[in-house]
């Protein structure tokens, strides 16, 4: 039977395959993306991110260019803020409870490691925005596994 | 593609099989860049959303509960990072920090040589152009939705779903508006009604 409607989707989905193609760097990255899985790691997965799940008010009230996001697995959580200055961003994060760690803050280009101070706490320097995902690395002697985090876009 | 494949690459993709992933890639790439494009981000925030939610895909690969589903999984992670992209730049003012990405904006217009070229062509490209036109001209909903049909190969009605966070119920009948206004801007265009055509 001869479907107007099919015809016209399939004559749009060509259009769209010609004028906005996904850029091929692009799939590169997505086929890239299987090579970060940590599989010995634990995965603290993102509970909370200001961005979407605060209401509107909250968010026209809070300070420009910040954003909350919380990660958590088993009793362990990790906070984070996310500042913006142009196209830099800062994280300061909070672990709970605290523990003696290094954070390995990882992007698709590059990798940045900080340190977890006594009360938890790190904090990185500029970084660029894009995906970002954090690798908590508790020190010699500290207990448990690695855990990652969910990657989210800086 | 059949459900029953695509959850065999999942779960071979939690296995460890890279050829698998790169099945996965290649079936629901266009549909992750759809979702994107349908949000009306710029190129450098799309790309973002693009390579985030296959990064999170890689993480959490060993623990989707509905392998065949993953499609609409893809749809919903990336449709929850447009919506932070884009409250992101209502937020903070917007740097375009494209050059970061060594992303080359899509310009121009392919079709533009083949209208020099032979007469036929000619009509193709000037239909093609116009159902462009008309496709930009649709408001807000149809434009989302037919976006997210575009994908290529063809996604699922609950793939759409999740990617506009709307009933599934609801897809046929819109979609069936959404083409025939677009049947109508075109005609505006062709006939040249319309005040930019």
């Amino acid at each position: 039977m001869y479907e107007p409607d099919d015809e016209l989707e399939a004559e749009l989905r060509r259009l769209a395959a010609d004028r906005e193609p996904v850029p091929a760097e692009l799939v590169q990255a997505a086929v890239d993306a299987f090579g970060w899985r940590d599989i010995d790691a634990e995965l603290a997965e993102l509970v909370y991110d200001s961005l979407v799940d605060a209401d509107e008010a909250s968010l026209v009230r809070g300070p420009p260019g910040q954003r909350l996001v919380s990660f958590a697995v088993g009793g362990l959580t990790i906070d984070v803020e996310v500042t913006s200055a142009g196209a830099g961003r800062t994280v300061m994060g909070q672990i709970a409870p605290p523990q003696r760690a290094s954070v390995d803050i990882r992007y698709p280009r590059d990798t940045v490691t900080v340190e977890v101070d006594e009360l938890g706490r790190f904090r990185s320097g500029p970084l660029p925005p894009g995906p970002a995902s954090l690798r908590l690395r508790p020190l010699a002697g500290g207990a448990g596994p690695d855990i990652v985090t969910d990657w989210i876009s800086l | 593609m059949s459900p029953d494949d695509t959850g065999k690459l999942v779960r071979g993709a939690a296995d460890g099989d890279e050829v698998a992933w790169r099945g996965l890639v290649a079936r629901f790439s266009n549909l992750v860049w759809a979702v994107a494009r349908a949000h009306r981000l710029g190129n450098a925030d799309a790309a973002d959303v693009y390579q985030t939610t296959w990064l999170r895909l890689a993480e959490h690969i060993g623990r989707i509960e509905q392998p065949d589903r993953v499609g609409a999984w893809l749809a919903t992670a990336a449709r929850r990072e447009c919506l932070q992209s884009l409250r992101m730049s209502a937020k903070s003012s917007p740097t375009d920090d494209m050059d970061r990405l060594d992303i080359t904006p899509a310009v121009g217009n392919p079709t533009e040589e083949a209208v020099l070229a032979a007469e036929t062509e000619r009509e193709d490209a000037a239909r093609a152009a116009a159902m462009w036109r008309a496709f930009e001209r649709l408001s807000g909903r149809c434009r989302e939705l037919l976006r997210i049909l575009m994908a290529s190969p063809p996604p699922s009605y609950a793939e759409v779903a999740a990617a506009l966070e709307l009933p599934l119920g609801s897809i046929g009948p819109t979609r069936a508006r959404c083409l025939q206004r677009l049947r109508e801007e075109m005609a505006g265009i062709r006939d040249g009604l319309s005040p930019s055509s």
